[in-house]
């Protein structure tokens, strides 16, 4: 007992200590956060209204936004996750843009001629834009960018993968320039659309190298002013901008001040801060906080679909008995697809039917209502392959239980632990065992040993080539997709979709390939995601890409 | 040799010590809680032995067409999103929620102890060496060692269970040591040596038996400790999904709900708590019991 | 004393080398690799994610790997982030003083409930006072800390609006992370004061006092406090280890800046550099306390002040 007298000593050494540094930290903080509080930001001081009938925008302000999770890097080449793109957009521009009806227009590309081979993309640039640094746009930066994510050095991830198959770029002039492609490629310049190959400041990034991540500078219409890690990161009005892409009404400087991006991971206290008032709009909304804002006087709910591929449920072909049509399609009749939506997302997520989602080049809306549950055609397809249900009601077959190995890569990201839990009830009705494994090691499980039989994905994306890397075959040594598909007729098809030129007939052959995955069921959709935002009524003028990320250019914040 | 009684013994004798000491009034206040905290641990003991006779429905069936229904005559502790009675969840729910809580303190503790006893026992560079490994285990936070071991085992409920005990070792092995060594300067030793008796004899029958107390008081909390630590697994996303889930992943998964269907992690969260609690009122009164010092005082 | 000294800091040392070793170990088996988290596997062709391990350095062996993370680090360099190039140094620092602050304020509130509960209860031994003390000292204990927060937030932060239900700016929104951690050291501080008080209140010369005349009253607060008071300060010492760990949880739920987010996130991403930097640390201030507090064991001797 007598030994701990001392120990107050040093208890109380640490505890001034912590005092001391914690005063110095709140100081800190408090000079850089004057706006945006638990007050709502909209108090800032040079405030002009227009007209104030609600229809024009305010301007000023500061935009306090909450994010569900950090973004990785602001580096639009490095950077893997869908959450940075939500600020990069902000801060990068691309060379064109993508409508909503999949056509692809000027940003700061004025416009465009693509050789007769669909191997070389010719660029006239704006001549009138500049960096946030003051670097001016010019076809030298462009290139600048495009082979930075070439170079290993820069430790591209998901970008090299968009950019592909571009090969190099060569300097005609200062406002145009061609890029050649090793391989045509119809998906190419959606691709150019997206921010991941947004354009960097050649000034800025060399001069940080592998630290530009952290100090990004583009064209965009936002400035970066500063980020704390797992707190918030701010971005300012860039009072010269003055290039908006035709999908954005405002085309000069954002009336916004500012946009505090908040990192708030909780879901009830993301979504509650918005209807406490301490930020004033949030995304990623769970669908039952959806239908409760509906009877909420003080906030809206905006909502973007998200276009590419919907989440979908791959099978692997190469693991019997799921490499035959008939077991799959049993699998396919028994899950009711319906029931899991309406009951896991209230019916605020819209359910997939196709491979791609609605809002996608070459959807086929005639596949909607072709699949319905049918638990006694699912029974006897089993019983025809001659899987019998033994004592525990699950089917048996030479001694081998019916199981499905269901894998799933997150920790209940939009829910979906929670449908392989329905799933593994239903399909008990027509006597197959489901095994859940949730791992982080997906490269590991699903790419390396291929050992699931089903395997949730999606992936935002631009153009239905998307499909291309999903169920053409694999290379040989390259990575197996991810229903292992192989087969010469989708091949053929997937093939002839990347290089048509007519659009009639480029949909019609992404009409057949949904069609064929749907008939042999090669895979089961389950829902579309929908972007959403909870927002404070007083926003307004938040719009979305056709991806389905939000563009603050137009916002602005009521008095 | 008056002095080598076992654990029970002292237990026994400081009861009744206790008892001579205590005014009736007292007593029954202060045992009002201790005989609660029993019923609340039998009965949910009760619940992992036999779900199937306190559940009224299938902990997996899940009824679609009431899906997060308030608390009702039907629905004691309402439906979750999915239509399950959460209830009856619950009641199944003990079941992997006491594996993580009992198996994590039986291996945790079991191995603490030995490492904790033979430091304690042998001394000298054994000591040191096992010492020295065992200030590296404390020297990284608990929940993260867990978290660092179950990221690394993938997930399971035996992987938890191995995270969580692993990231309790230092602890049991510090109190045992402490105690071994105490114990080890006492007379009564001294004495047993010197008429002889082998060292591995002494310390099975005189050693080991004086020590266990606090170890066993440590070991009834920690099975409340195992099972917080399980379901901060679970909230960091490390926990595992089974067809009937535990406790912490229930509370867990059920969070985002609050606003909205407050029941659905009420519930497991009440469970947790008063398995817990219930735990520390039993493990305290060991604790005052056990302790020497304390057996002809109130 | 040199001697013990020397001998004290090189076990520390070797203390510290363990615990890297030990951490790195383990990630390395952890599967996965950094990789995953920066590059979505469906995209990335085999010569992309190779050119991204090489870059990073995980293509390397376990040894190779080791060395240079240990032989950049004696030299003070704590490497950066795999995920984006941040010095992992300045990271450290950059989110120490709010997980300080935490600690801090998560100590105040666990001593002050802890103290106010376990004089209570002591004072009305075994009354019904006592025993609400003691349970409502244990449900700190016994209540998962990220539930007991989420319920803090939603009822005093979203309900009632009177703190901030995150961020890491000022001293608001220190309050509800600090109830939420303290009340956990309240728990194991109740315990302790009111043992203590009990042990004084029975000794001797605490009889003495009385029989000269003291009213109960005056005992009770004037010296048996006194003395409990030293035990649950010194509770503190222990319980800081326990808070550290305490804010990994809390940080994610109050959304606060913090070592303890920092290295979830970093153990989740696999971020070695990160992970490896903030074990270094903690391990560092671990090792420095603890030798701290044996050294002074070693400096005063306790028994001098004891019979002053």
């Amino acid at each position: 007992m007598n030994k701990r007298k001392p120990l107050i000593l040093t208890a109380t050494m640490l505890l001034v200590l912590a005092l001391v540094l914690a005063a110095c930290s709140s100081s800190k903080g408090k000079e850089q956060n004057a706006a945006d509080s638990a007050q709502p930001a909209a108090a800032t001081a040079d405030t002009k209204t227009d007209g104030s009938e609600g229809g024009a925008a305010v301007q000023g302000g500061t935009l306090s936004y909450a994010l569900a999770t950090s973004p990785d890097t602001l580096d639009p080449h490095r950077s893997g996750l869908a959450v940075a793109v939500r600020v990069l957009r902000t801060i990068y521009d691309s060379l064109v843009v993508q409508l909503p009806d999949n056509s692809i227009k000027p940003w700061l590309a004025t416009s465009w001629t693509v050789s007769d081979d669909g191997k070389s993309y010719t660029f006239k640039l704006r001549q009138d834009v500049k960096f946030q640094d003051g670097t001016p746009f010019n076809a030298e930066a462009v290139k600048y960018s495009y082979d930075r994510i070439l170079d290993p050095a820069t430790k591209a991830a998901n970008a090299v993968a968009l950019l592909a198959p571009y090969e190099s770029s060569e300097i005609i002039d200062d406002y145009t320039i061609k890029l050649n492609l090793s391989t045509p490629s119809r998906a190419f310049l959606g691709n150019l659309s997206q921010a991941l190959l947004g354009i960097v400041s050649p000034t800025a990034a060399k001069k940080d190298g592998d630290q530009f991540g952290l100090n990004p500078v583009g064209t965009g219409p936002f400035k970066f002013v500063k980020w704390e890690q797992n707190a918030e990161i701010q971005v300012e009005r860039n009072p010269d901008y003055n290039w908006a892409p035709e999908t954005v009404e405002n085309k000069g400087a954002p009336y916004l001040d500012g946009i505090t991006f908040k990192i708030i991971p909780e879901e009830a206290t993301r979504i509650g801060s918005v209807q406490s008032g301490q930020v004033l709009a949030a995304e990623t909304v769970p669908p039952q906080n959806i239908v409760a804002l509906k009877d909420d006087k003080k906030t809206q709910l905006l909502q973007a679909n998200t276009v590419g591929l919907p989440y979908t449920l791959f099978f692997n072909e190469e693991r019997p008995p799921w490499n035959e049509a008939k077991a799959r399609q049993a699998v396919q009749l028994a899950i009711d697809v319906d029931s899991i939506v309406k009951t896991l997302y209230l019916g605020t997520y819209d359910r997939a039917w196709s491979p791609l989602t609605p809002g996608t080049f070459g959807y086929d809306p005639s596949l909607e209502n072709s699949v319905k549950p049918d638990l006694t055609k699912a029974n006897a397809l089993l019983d025809e392959l001659g899987w019998v249900k033994g004592a525990d009601g699950i089917r048996e077959k030479d001694g081998k239980k019916l199981t499905i190995h269901y894998v799933d890569g997150t920790p209940n990201r939009e829910k979906r632990n929670d449908i392989a839990v329905i799933i593994q009830q239903q399909l008990k009705a027509i006597g197959i065992s489901v095994e859940v494994e949730i791992t982080k090691d997906v490269r590991t499980v699903v790419f390396t040993n291929g050992a699931y039989d089903l395997y949730g994905n999606s992936q935002v994306n631009s153009d239905p080539n998307a499909l291309y890397s999903f169920y053409h075959t694999a290379k040989p040594n390259g990575t197996p997709t991810l229903p292992r598909l192989s087969d010469p007729d989708v091949d053929k098809l997937l093939e002839q979709g990347l290089v048509e030129t007519d659009d009639t007939k480029r949909a019609e052959i992404y009409k057949q390939i949904q069609h064929y995955i749907i008939d042999q069921a090669v895979v089961l959709p389950i829902y579309v995601f929908p972007y959403t935002v909870a927002a404070d009524r007083s926003v307004q003028g938040i719009v979305f890409d056709t991806l389905g990320y939000p563009i603050f250019n137009s916002a602005s914040i009521k008095k | 040799m008056r002095e080598a009684v076992t654990a029970s013994t002292v237990w026994r004798r400081g009861g009744r010590a206790r008892f001579a000491t205590l005014r009736l009034r007292r007593l029954a206040a202060a045992d009002s809680f201790l005989i609660g905290a029993g019923i609340m641990i039998a009965f949910i003991i009760a619940c992992a032995a036999v779900p199937s006779l306190i559940a009224p429905y299938s902990p997996t069936a899940m009824l679609t067409d009431s899906i997060m229904q308030a608390p009702s005559r039907a629905h004691l502790f309402g439906t979750d999103y999915f239509g399950r009675d959460i209830f009856s969840v619950v009641v199944y729910g003990s079941r992997d929620s006491l594996f993580i809580g009992f198996a994590s303190v039986l291996v945790g503790g079991l191995a603490g102890g030995a490492v904790g006893a033979l430091a304690g026992y042998a001394g000298g560079w054994v000591d040191s060496v096992l010492m020295r490994c065992n200030d590296i285990l404390m020297t990284i936070p608990g929940i993260l060692l867990a978290l660092a071991i179950a990221s690394a085992l993938g997930k399971g409920l035996f992987n938890i269970v191995l995270a969580v005990a692993v990231s309790s070792i230092p602890g049991y092995a510090r109190i045992m040591r402490a105690q071994i060594i105490s114990i080890k300067g006492r007379t009564f030793i001294a004495a047993s040596r010197s008429v002889g008796a082998k060292p591995l004899h002494i310390f099975w029958k005189h050693v080991l038996p004086n020590a266990l107390s606090p170890l066993l008081v440590m070991a009834t909390i920690g099975v409340g400790t195992a099972i917080l630590t399980g379901s901060g697994l679970s909230f960091l996303g490390l926990g595992v999904l089974r067809e009937i889930p535990d406790w912490g992943t229930l509370l867990s998964q059920g969070r985002g709900y609050l606003t909205v269907a407050w029941w659905i992690c009420t519930f497991p969260g009440v469970a947790i708590t008063l398995f817990v609690l219930a735990v520390n009122i039993v493990g305290d009164r060991l604790r005052d019991n056990l302790d020497p010092k304390k057996n002809t005082k109130g | 004393m040199a001697g013990v000294l020397a001998r004290r800091l090189f076990s520390s040392l070797l203390v510290i080398i363990g615990s890297l070793i030990l951490v790195f170990a383990i990630l390395y088996v952890l599967p996965g690799d950094p990789t995953d988290t920066i590059i979505d596997p469906s995209v990335a062709t085999p010569e992309v994610v190779a050119n991204l391990r090489h870059q990073l350095g995980v293509d390397q062996p376990f040894y190779i790997q080791f060395a240079r993370y240990f032989g950049d680090m004696i030299r003070g360099d704590f490497g950066q982030s795999l995920m984006n190039s941040e010095p992992v140094l300045g990271k450290i620092l950059d989110h120490f003083p709010a997980t300080l602050a935490l600690t801090a304020a998560s100590s105040f509130v666990a001593v002050s409930i802890g103290l106010v509960l376990g004089v209570l209860s002591a004072v009305h031994r075994n009354r019904p006072i006592d025993l609400i003390a003691r349970i409502v000292g244990l449900f700190g204990i016994s209540m998962p800390t990220f539930w007991s927060g989420i319920l803090l937030i939603v009822l005093l932060s979203l309900k009632l609006g009177w703190f901030p239900a995150m961020g890491s700016d000022g001293w608001k929104t220190l309050v509800l992370p600090a109830i939420t951690l303290g009340t956990v050291g309240a728990g194991f501080i109740v315990r302790m004061v009111r043992s203590s008080m009990l042990d004084i209140i029975d000794e001797h010369f605490i009889l003495t006092l009385r029989s000269k005349g003291l009213s109960e009253r005056a005992v009770m607060y004037k010296h048996a406090l006194r003395n409990a008071l030293i035990p649950a300060i010194t509770m503190i010492g222990m319980l800081i280890g326990e808070m550290l760990a305490g804010t990994v949880v809390i940080e994610t739920v109050f959304s606060r800046q913090g070592i303890g987010r920092i290295i979830s996130d970093a153990l989740m991403a696999k971020d070695l550099p990160v992970v490896q930097g903030v074990i270094f640390f903690s391990a560092f201030v671990y090792v420095i306390v603890n030798t701290l507090v044996d050294l002074s064991y070693t400096f005063i001797d306790p028994r001098v002040r004891r019979s002053a």
